[in-house]
Parts: structure tokens; sequence; C-alpha cells
């Protein structure tokens, strides 16, 4: 297989966006576009569009075609769309890379969108069933708070972890968003706010729980050759694993505080990296909940089974500790535009790992990782080198 | 012109839309049930329309107890769907050996345990567009 690697990367401003599906395209197109001084749309070979529910949200399908015609990219070798609910925008990063690492395409641009917010919150919050079962979750209002919540009590009554742990991973992402102009929270929160903020889904508080957010982002994936030729500070591409542990609730393992999936897809990440979770300098997780974020600490191997709890209180996930983690506020800071956010984390490992990253730079970033999950039970993990494996 | 909100959210249960309307069937009879394949013997949940272990989609349907016992549980008072109202209970209830996602339905949130024994209480939804009655498996408290 070839190299790859990410050679520039851009993101539209997240939050409630008076913008029209379009314009969150061509924000983040022409944010990437800058970022690689002398690339023009007409270079690239192809795009791959993750976006999860255009067609409720905008009544809009055929989005990697219209994006393409939006951004000047005329595909000659790669033109598709990845739905796989949160975890779009990865997967679709995925494809790109398998294209390029078989030879198949050069230079393709990835680029994640979603419109989520409508008139009607309510209407916004329905269409986000759409992700669990319609038949068998769905039909009894379920989305996704509830299930996360479910982990989370799990977690309590087993390891004892506490409310304020859960509360410290929202003060942690709302201060890191504070410093990230284009995150939907700029004010920071503190541990009383997010204590008090109102529950949403036992034990699951609001400042816990990303927001319904409209974004994009986009990512420029190249092979080896092009990447030197359009940039001397290419991102490498270095490991990538994604597992399936079920769909349904009642498909996940009995213990909703285990998810094996996510160990299993940062194994065969680590693997073929050829790098450690010791070796991680800068991690982006999938902080849907703030429960997803400290079983994301375990499950990706930065501490035992049952520790994240204190992982997160000891400060050994922010600035100074072992592993940064969601430098740019992750989705609880920086919102969750489901198809948008796996190329937003890696378009923030992209920046990090350049060493481009200003207020919220991890000095001599290195090694960087995504990881963007859809579901408990459903987990893409990504590792990212300043150098190649 | 009216802002148009176009979405059942309910599953189509009869036999013209649903190969599992068998299942509808009873629990408008007031029983759960679910299919066991004829080929291995494994029952499922939910009931499937071929077997993953055998591939054989030739299957029965069994009752399962109406009682079961609340294995975990949350309450969500925010950000329900529109025509979802809170605080609603929602549960994985442990029933002959099975894990059933579920509601827990007219319970006072804070009566509500791990290890609560629950029973089957079908809750009556919206008619599908035909005008035939639709029910969800749902509990109460026992």
């Amino acid at each position: 297989m070839r190299r790859v690697a990410l050679v520039g990367a851009g993101v539209s401003k997240f939050g409630v966006r008076k913008a029209t599906f379009r314009d969150l395209v061509w924000e983040a197109g022409k944010a990437c576009f800058d970022s690689v001084p002398g690339l023009r749309p007409g270079d690239l070979e192809g795009l791959v569009v993750g976006a999860v529910m255009p067609e409720r949200t905008a009544f809009q399908s055929h989005v990697s075609s219209l994006a393409a015609e939006a951004l000047g990219i005329r595909p000659s070798a790669l033109s598709a769309r990845t739905e796989h609910m949160c975890a779009s925008g990865t997967v679709g990063i995925r494809y790109a890379y398998a294209f390029i690492a078989a030879g198949l395409a050069d230079l393709v641009m990835v680029l994640g969108v979603e419109k989520l917010n409508q008139p009607s919150g309510e209407e916004a919050i329905l269409n986000m069933g759409a992700g669990v079962d319609r038949e068998w979750e769905a039909a009894f209002g379920l989305t996704a708070p509830p299930c996360f919540a479910l982990a989370a009590q799990r977690h309590m009554a087993r390891y004892g972890t506490t409310e304020e742990q859960l509360a410290l991973v929202g003060v942690k992402n709302h201060a890191h968003a504070s410093k990230n102009p284009n995150a939907h929270f700029n004010k920071g929160a503190t541990l009383d706010q997010v204590l008090c903020s109102r529950m949403i889904s036992s034990p699951l508080r609001l400042f816990m729980c990303s927001p319904i957010t409209d974004g994009a982002a986009a990512v420029v994936v190249a092979s080896e050759e092009r990447a030197r030729e359009v940039t001397d500070r290419p991102v490498w591409i270095r490991g990538t694993g994604q597992a399936l542990d079920g769909f349904q609730l009642t498909s996940l393992p009995e213990d909703y505080a285990e998810w094996p999936a996510l160990g299993r897809a940062a194994q065969s990440a680590y693997r073929m990296a050829g790098v450690t979770a010791r070796d991680v300098d800068v991690a982006e997780v999938h902080d849907c909940f703030a429960i997803a974020e400290l079983i994301a600490y375990e499950e990706l191997g930065f501490c035992p089974k049952g520790e994240a709890g204190r992982f997160v209180a000891d400060g050994r996930s922010d600035h100074g500790g072992d592993v940064v983690v969601n430098p740019r506020g992750g989705l609880i800071g920086c919102g969750h535009p489901l198809g948008a956010t796996g190329v937003a984390q890696a378009a923030e490992v992209f920046v990090q790992l350049r060493g481009e990253a200003g207020a919220r730079q991890v000095p001599d970033a290195a090694i960087g990782l995504t990881h963007n999950n859809s579901g408990m039970g459903e987990h893409v993990v990504m590792i990212y080198g300043r150098e190649p494996a | 012109m009216t802002y148009l909100r176009a979405v059942d959210p309910f599953p189509l249960q009869s036999a013209d839309h649903n190969k599992l309307h068998e299942f509808y069937a009873r629990l408008a009879a007031g029983r759960l049930s679910t299919t066991r394949c004829a080929g291995c013997g494994r029952a499922a949940w939910p009931p499937r329309g071929f077997c993953p272990e055998c591939v054989s989609d030739a299957f029965e349907w069994v009752d399962l107890p109406a009682e079961g016992v609340i294995h975990a549980f949350t309450v969500q008072e925010t950000g329900l769907p529109a025509g979802f109202d809170p605080p609603r209970v929602f549960a994985i209830v442990k029933v002959g050996g099975h894990r059933i996602f579920a509601i827990v339905r007219d319970a006072d949130p804070a009566a509500v345990a791990v290890g609560s024994r629950v029973r089957l209480a079908p809750l009556r939804v919206a008619d599908d567009p035909k005008g035939q009655p639709r029910w969800l498996p749902a509990f109460a408290l026992a």
C-alpha cells in the first residue's frame, strides 16, 4: 500500500447557523483550499461527502455531486457520499485513504457537512431519532441521550464514577472551546454551572451533552508523491481501525460501561501505526456525552478500566497531562454536526501536528488520534503522525 | 404555506406491510412473543426474518413471559422528540433470558429501580394510515 497524508484542512463556524446547506459546504471548502496555497479545485480527482440526514434537514439528496459542483471539483477518480450516523466523516476519510493507498486516486477532498437546526427545535430532535432502530427503539421516542445515560449509570454503579467527574469533562471541553473561534460555545462553564444545568436524561445534564449544531469541515487527502508536491508539512495517516459490537441497544454487551468494539478498533489502528496509547500526544475523542469521553480513555488505553473518572479529575487528559483530549473543545464544546464531526476532528489533528493550533496548541505534538463513533457499539479510530509509519 | 412535518414515527404493522405482523397481532391480544428458528432452535429478540446462526428462514412464534425485571434504566426529562412527552422512563427489561428495550409506562420515576419487577403493558399509539390500531411492547411496574 502507498503512504497517504493530509495536506490541507478547514472548518466552518459551528453553531446554530443562519446558513443553507450549500453555504456550509462553501465555508469549509474555502477554508480548506486556503490552507494549501496554490491548490485549485480543478487539481482534485475526487470528493467524498460525509452527511447523515440532508434528506430530512435540507430536503436534499445527491449531496456529493452538489458539493463537488459548489466547490468546483470535477471528480475523475472518486465521488461518493458516506452515511454512518455520527461516524460518517471518519468513514469518508477511510474511503479516501483506501482509494489513495491502493493507487486508484492521488488527491481527494473529504468534506463533512450537516445542517441540523430547524425552525422547530422539537423537529430537529425528532430527526435525530432516525439514528436508532425505527421499529424497536425510535418508535418509543428514543434518541441518543438515554442510550449514553445507560452507560453512565452503569459506569457509576460499577466503578464509583461520580457526577462531578462526569461534569469535569464538560468543564474541560467548554474551556477548550473558549479558545476555538469556530466552536459552538465560547464562554466556558464552571463546575457549578455544569452540575446545575438541567437534567436531560439521568445522570446526564445539559453541559455534559453535545448540542444540535450546524457546520462543515474538509480535509484534502493525498498520495505521498502529490503530498510532497503541495506541502512540505504533510500529516501522515499511520493507522486506522473500525469495529462494531451491534446496532440495537439490546445487541450490545450486557454491561453498557464496556465498549469492546472501541478497544478492538484502537488496537487495529495502533498496530498498523506502530505506536501505543502512550505515544499519543493529542486525541480528538467522540464526547457526544461526557460518559463517552470517560469510556474512551479506558478503551483507547489511556488509563486502566474503571479509572477514567480519576483520570479527568487529576487533569491527565488536559494540557500538561498524559494526553490532551479534545483541544478544539470536543463535541460538547464545538457541537456535533453529525457528518462534519469526524472531519473536524481530523482537521484539528492536522493543525496540531503542524504546530498551527494557536492558543490551543499542544506543544510539540507528533502523534494524534481521532475516535468517532455511531452509538456505543460502533467505533472508528485513526492515528496520524508528523512522520510516516 | 404551513410548515410541513411529514413523518410517521411508528412502524407499519399489518400483514401486508410487515413480515413480523404476527408479533403485533399477538401484542394487541396482550401477549409478548418472538421468533424461534425451526432450524437450530434459537429464539431471538427482537423477532427476525432469518436466523443469523444457521441462515434458516423457517421460524415459529413462541410466547415470552409477561413479567420481567429492570436491568437498566434512565429518566429523560428534556430533549424528547416532537410528539413524545417527558418524563419518560427508558429501560432494558430482562424477560425470559432476553434483554428487551422499552419504556416503563405511567411510572413515578422515583419508584423505578434496577431490579424492579415489571409486566407487559402494550402501548397503543397512533393508528396506521388505514385506521388500523398499532401497539408497542411497553411495560409497567408490576
